[in-house]
């Protein structure tokens, strides 16, 4: 296999578009090339992510973004993985270079769903989990999540102070980043204060429904002989699937896909968790980072909540954890998030992330999940 | 071999939604689940056995949701359950009339409703 880079990353403001998916795609995906200083005639192929882009009444985007782009002969196709769409996006454009089948490739994730209502949001949202199974028997997404919660607080105590921590943490570094839905700091007490929306989550333990889109260009390394900015290489890339269904699992307390995509990542880098100076973790609820940093092997589980309170993946810490604010400030447009968060770890080696900027970085890693779990993706980017 | 046909998703659910019953399938490993499906996730067995499941069994997660999933707009707030069965096996469902603190716990017995409402619907057991 050839080392693989990201060679440009970018992505808009996260929130509420005026535009569409489809123009938001084209206009990230331009300002990633553009960064990389590449000919976008170079891109071999793009892989796209819009799993919603039905509710702007278009599919098959691929071809009229790469029109858009100049480079209408390009193959393109979709990639649906629920939340990880644009992480399972980078894996296959990762595949196709790292396989010689292409020397560069074109990844780009968007989601615009804020000219719906949230009823018909949550509508779509839920069409990620098991839908006969879960969501008609009454799950929503939070309450699937706040189910997993319920079962970490019972195994090991888990306390709403330590999910609020999180909650404290995300959107103070959410604050530092000029493209976050949420840029606004909270404390503890407005965190504590906010509505149950399914027990023992609140609305401050939940992402918001955001619009945003993001795109990474990857390219072999013998393609890109001078990079115009500082790459990203691919140390790991690695999917994992599991039992789809939150009700089928042996533990409600841990996600299977992460376990085993955390393991067969940290192998293939040839390094240990306690080697990465980052992370950007899929925190679409506060329990979900917890449950992530325990399965990645960053702490023994049940110890997550308490490391949380103390400090340690704060932007200061000794694992800083989402400093671009995560999912829970950032924002969670679905099929840009994975891309997203690659683009924070380009942002972060290129000197580029401003007041959130974690010193002296040389090892990051990604995790990003499909729905509770059915699909997720960890990735290890290095220095050259 | 040819494994025996699960029937239809729709099949499945409107034999709970008629209370008729709720009807599960279990692998010679002992997985059992009410999913459908056509092989079993745990061991690759094709031979699963359709199995009445008696709808009994305690809570291992709960959640109350004061915002409801698209069909329950009128049930708000309620609990969205996973229980295990007696019968081996988990199944996700939802109990009714949940005020937001309290009224639940890990490890409560609950039992099946029949009956004409969306989804498997659960109740508390009345303590014996």
């Amino acid at each position: 296999m050839r080392e693989t880079w990201v060679v440009g990353a970018a992505t808009n403001r996260f929130g509420r578009m005026a535009e569409t998916g489809r123009e938001a795609a084209a206009r990230v995906a331009l300002a990633a090339i553009d960064r990389a200083g590449i000919d976008p005639k170079r891109i071999g192929y793009t892989f796209v992510a819009n799993c919603f882009g039905v509710a702007e009444r278009q599919a098959h985007v691929g071809p009229l973004i790469n029109t858009a782009l100049g480079i209408p002969d390009v193959p393109s196709c979709a990639i649906e993985s629920a939340c990880s769409s644009s992480s399972a996006a980078l894996h296959e454009a990762w595949v196709h270079v790292a396989g010689g089948f292409a020397d560069a490739a074109l990844v780009v994730g968007a989601e615009r769903l804020s000219h719906l209502d949230t009823l018909a949001a949550t509508s779509y949202f839920a069409m990620g989990a098991d839908y006969p199974f879960e969501t008609r028997n009454g799950a929503t997404f939070p309450g699937l999540y706040a189910a997993i919660a319920s079962a970490h607080r019972a195994a090991y105590g888990t306390r709403p102070e330590e999910l609020g921590a999180v909650a404290v943490k995300n959107h103070a570094n959410g604050a530092r980043n000029p493209n976050a839905h949420f840029q606004k700091p909270i404390t503890l007490d407005t965190y504590l204060a906010s509505p149950v929306i399914a027990s023992p989550l609140r609305l401050f333990d939940c992402c918001p429904f955001s619009d945003g889109a993001a795109a990474l260009v990857v390219a072999a390394r013998e393609a890109v002989p001078r990079p115009a900015a500082e790459p990203l290489v691919i140390r790991a890339s690695v999917r994992t699937g599991s039992v789809a269904d939150l009700h089928d699992r042996a533990s409600l307390t841990s996600l299977p896909a992460t376990v085993r995509a955390g393991r067969l990542a940290f192998e293939r880098a040839g390094v240990r968790p306690p080697a990465i100076d980052f992370a950007e973790l899929h925190d679409c609820f506060t329990i979900a980072e917890l449950v992530a940093l325990e399965d990645l092997g960053f702490y023994p589980a049940g110890a997550a909540g308490r490391a949380t309170v103390e400090g340690e993946t704060a932007l200061d810490g000794r694992l800083p954890v989402n400093p671009s604010g995560g999912l829970k400030a950032k924002g969670h447009p679905i099929s840009a998030t994975g891309a997203a968060q690659v683009v924070e770890v380009f942002e972060q080696f290129n000197g580029t992330a401003g007041r959130r900027a974690v010193p002296r970085a040389e090892l990051a890693l990604t995790h990003n999940v499909g729905a509770t779990g059915g699909s997720c993706s960890v990735h290890i980017f290095g220095r050259r | 071999m040819v494994a025996p046909d699960p029937g239809t998703i729709e099949g499945l659910r409107a034999s709970y939604e008629r209370g008729e019953g709720l009807v599960g399938f279990r692998s010679a490993c002992g997985f059992v689940t009410a999913t459908w499906g056509l092989v079993c996730p745990a061991c690759g067995a094709r031979d699963l056995e359709r199995t009445p499941l008696s709808g009994r069994g305690r809570l291992v997660a709960f959640t109350v949701q004061t915002v409801p999933a698209d069909e329950f707009l009128n049930e708000a707030p309620y609990a969205y359950v996973l229980v295990a069965l007696d019968e081996g096996g988990r199944i996700s469902g939802w109990i009714a009339g949940t005020p937001p603190e309290g009224a639940l716990a890990l490890g409560d017995r609950v039992r099946w409703v029949p009956g004409y409402k969306t989804g498997v619907q659960f109740e508390r057991e009345p303590a014996p």
